[in-house]
């Protein structure tokens, strides 16, 4: 991609925050009496800023950036290809290593996509079950952003925090499913197994742990005025420009677009029979990213302790085959997850395994708005900006 | 300013507050936390259960488990009934450098042959090493834990 066909930063949208935080967009060109010439500046692909194998090729002028191109594709596994070589059983293994911060909530929409040409529903305490752990791993990936968004400010201290809480989260996990990482916990037509003994009070507390260690971040990071000064302003994504990129999830939420599929979409899981509700922040910069997935944090644990007051009784798999032969039809199921709207399109012919599937995955759509958005920032926001849009590169490359 | 610094304050409040509290580190190879039962550590091998099926050889996403058997006669059961031919495993093996830990063969096994064990430390200096034979998976059997019981709700299914 490249920065020639954008539109020009002067024609901005009207948005909440000071029109002259758009001075760092408004002229890349600073030294234009001093003519020193462009340096190209190369970060990554092995670079800790960047969170992965993620190359960006800056030009900068001074220490402003003039354009920067992400270079993807250094993770690339082919995922899309190898489901056409796998079962459905097979493929949800795979897509758990998609985006590896919140596997769980990557196999919600396939195997949705496979009940859906299979016409068959999970039994509604499997549908809870999935709903919790989708929520969990949202927890877990945001509790790592929290905490790392102030490490990439020069905060060590909440990136501790932030760990110490997603190893709660991630216990959890771990003794419902098996796997911390990768839980591999769908099935089609249900859930693999039920919870263990005493898992409901154990998660109630965490939660709570949860819920207290999100008001620590208000105190740490948030009130924090130097985390103030790097985020404030800095990085803002107007509202069109967004969707217009495809950027979803909480940074598009962050620039004021009140849009959730858990809410919008068509209905999935059991979001219809909880209270909750969706946090916007009008501002779209750094900062605005971060609160409002803080304040999803703070949904996301008072939603999962709803749902273990109210979890249904009865039985965890609908009445599947032993041989899971899908029927010849096309699907597409997008749902949110927690780095924003991941989709399966899956074909199938009627195999064992899908002809053909696409993954709209939510961190490629969100870093393709990254020339638009460096340019004109000083170097050390780069990293910030990076940090605030919160990708997975394993969910980028695929 | 004056906000500035009750941010900075309230922030310095917190830390303090973490400072008082007991730490949640563990000193890995001095003291270790018991991972859940169910965690999914190793693959532990009942090698009189397995028929050599090879379902699981078959269903494994990346192909990490080779095997190999023979059939044998076995004199009939009662006097004048055709000779029994049993299946003999020779040999399964798991490599663990390949293994994805999804335990889709554990959950396909028909003959409970294969268990789930929440042990982790098996980690080798050879790559090579990581192929675990049948007697190494059999040695993991010790370690598999019984079944936990579930939580208020859950369906209890009849298992064998």
């Amino acid at each position: 991609m490249t920065t020639t066909d954008l539109p020009p930063p002067g024609e901005l949208p009207e948005i909440a925050v000071d029109p002259a935080a758009f001075r760092h967009l408004a002229d890349a060109q600073v030294n234009v009496e001093l003519d020193t010439g462009d340096m190209v500046l190369n970060i990554g692909p092995q670079h800790p800023a960047t969170h992965g194998t993620l190359r960006l090729v800056v030009r900068l002028d001074g220490e402003r950036v003039v354009s920067a191109d992400p270079i993807i594709g250094y993770m690339h596994r082919g995922y899309e290809k190898l489901t056409e070589f796998r079962t459905y059983p097979q493929i949800t293994t795979l897509i758990n290593r998609i985006d590896w911060l919140s596997s769980f909530a990557n196999e919600v929409p396939f195997i949705d996509a496979a009940e859906h040409l299979m016409a068959i529903e999970a039994p509604p305490r499997a549908q809870y079950l999935r709903t919790i752990l989708t929520e969990l791993s949202r927890i877990a990936t945001f509790v790592l952003f929290l905490g790392e968004m102030g490490l990439q400010v020069g905060a060590i201290t909440p990136a501790f925090y932030g760990f110490r809480d997603r190893e709660y989260v991630l216990n959890l996990i771990e003794a419902v499913t098996g796997g911390r990482f990768h839980p591999n916990f769908n099935r089609i037509g249900g859930i693999k197994d039920d919870l263990p003994w005493g898992w409901i009070s154990e998660c109630r507390g965490v939660m709570n742990k949860v819920l207290a260690s999100c008001d620590e971040f208000d105190d740490l990071v948030v009130g924090n005025p130097i985390f103030q000064k790097r985020t404030r302003s800095i990085g803002i994504i107007p509202q069109e420009l967004g969707a217009a990129y495809g950027v979803s999830g909480s940074n598009l939420r962050a620039s004021g677009v009140d849009w959730d599929l858990r809410r919008d979409g068509p209905k999935y899981l059991v979001y219809d029979e909880l209270d909750w509700q969706v946090w916007t922040h009008p501002d779209g910069d750094s900062f605005a990213r971060y609160w409002v997935r803080l304040q999803e944090t703070r949904e996301s644990a008072r939603m999962v302790l709803q749902m273990l007051d109210q979890m249904p009784s009865g039985p965890l798999m609908a009445k599947v085959p032993r041989i899971i032969k899908v029927p010849a039809g096309e699907v597409f199921v997008n749902t949110e997850n927690p780095l924003g709207e991941m989709g399966y399109y899956v074909i199938s012919k009627g195999a064992t395994g899908p002809f053909r599937t696409k993954i709209r995955s939510a961190s490629f759509s969100n870093v393709s708005i990254l020339p638009w958005l460096l340019r004109g920032v000083y170097v050390p926001d780069i990293v910030t900006i990076l940090a605030s849009l919160y990708f997975i590169l394993g969910d980028i490359d695929r | 300013m004056k906000r500035e610094i009750k941010g900075m304050l309230t922030g310095l409040g917190v830390t303090f507050r973490t400072m008082m509290k007991p730490a949640v580190t563990v000193q890995y190879p001095h003291e270790r936390e018991d991972p859940a039962p169910r965690a999914r550590g190793v693959i532990a091998l009942k090698e009189e259960n397995c028929t050599v099926c090879m379902l699981c050889a078959r269903s494994c996403p990346d192909w990490c488990i080779y095997i190999e058997g023979h059939k044998e006669q076995r004199p009939p059961r009662r006097e004048g009934g055709r000779p029994r031919s049993v299946s003999l495993l020779d040999r399964f093996d798991i490599d663990y450098a390949l293994c994805m830990y999804c335990g889709i063969c554990v959950e396909v096994c028909p003959f409970d042959a294969l268990f789930w064990s929440p042990e982790f430390e098996y980690s080798e200096t050879r790559i090579a090493d990581l192929l675990h034979d049948k007697f190494k998976l059999g040695e993991w059997m010790a370690s598999v834990p019984e079944p936990e019981p579930l939580e208020m709700g859950a369906e209890v299914k009849g298992k064998k």
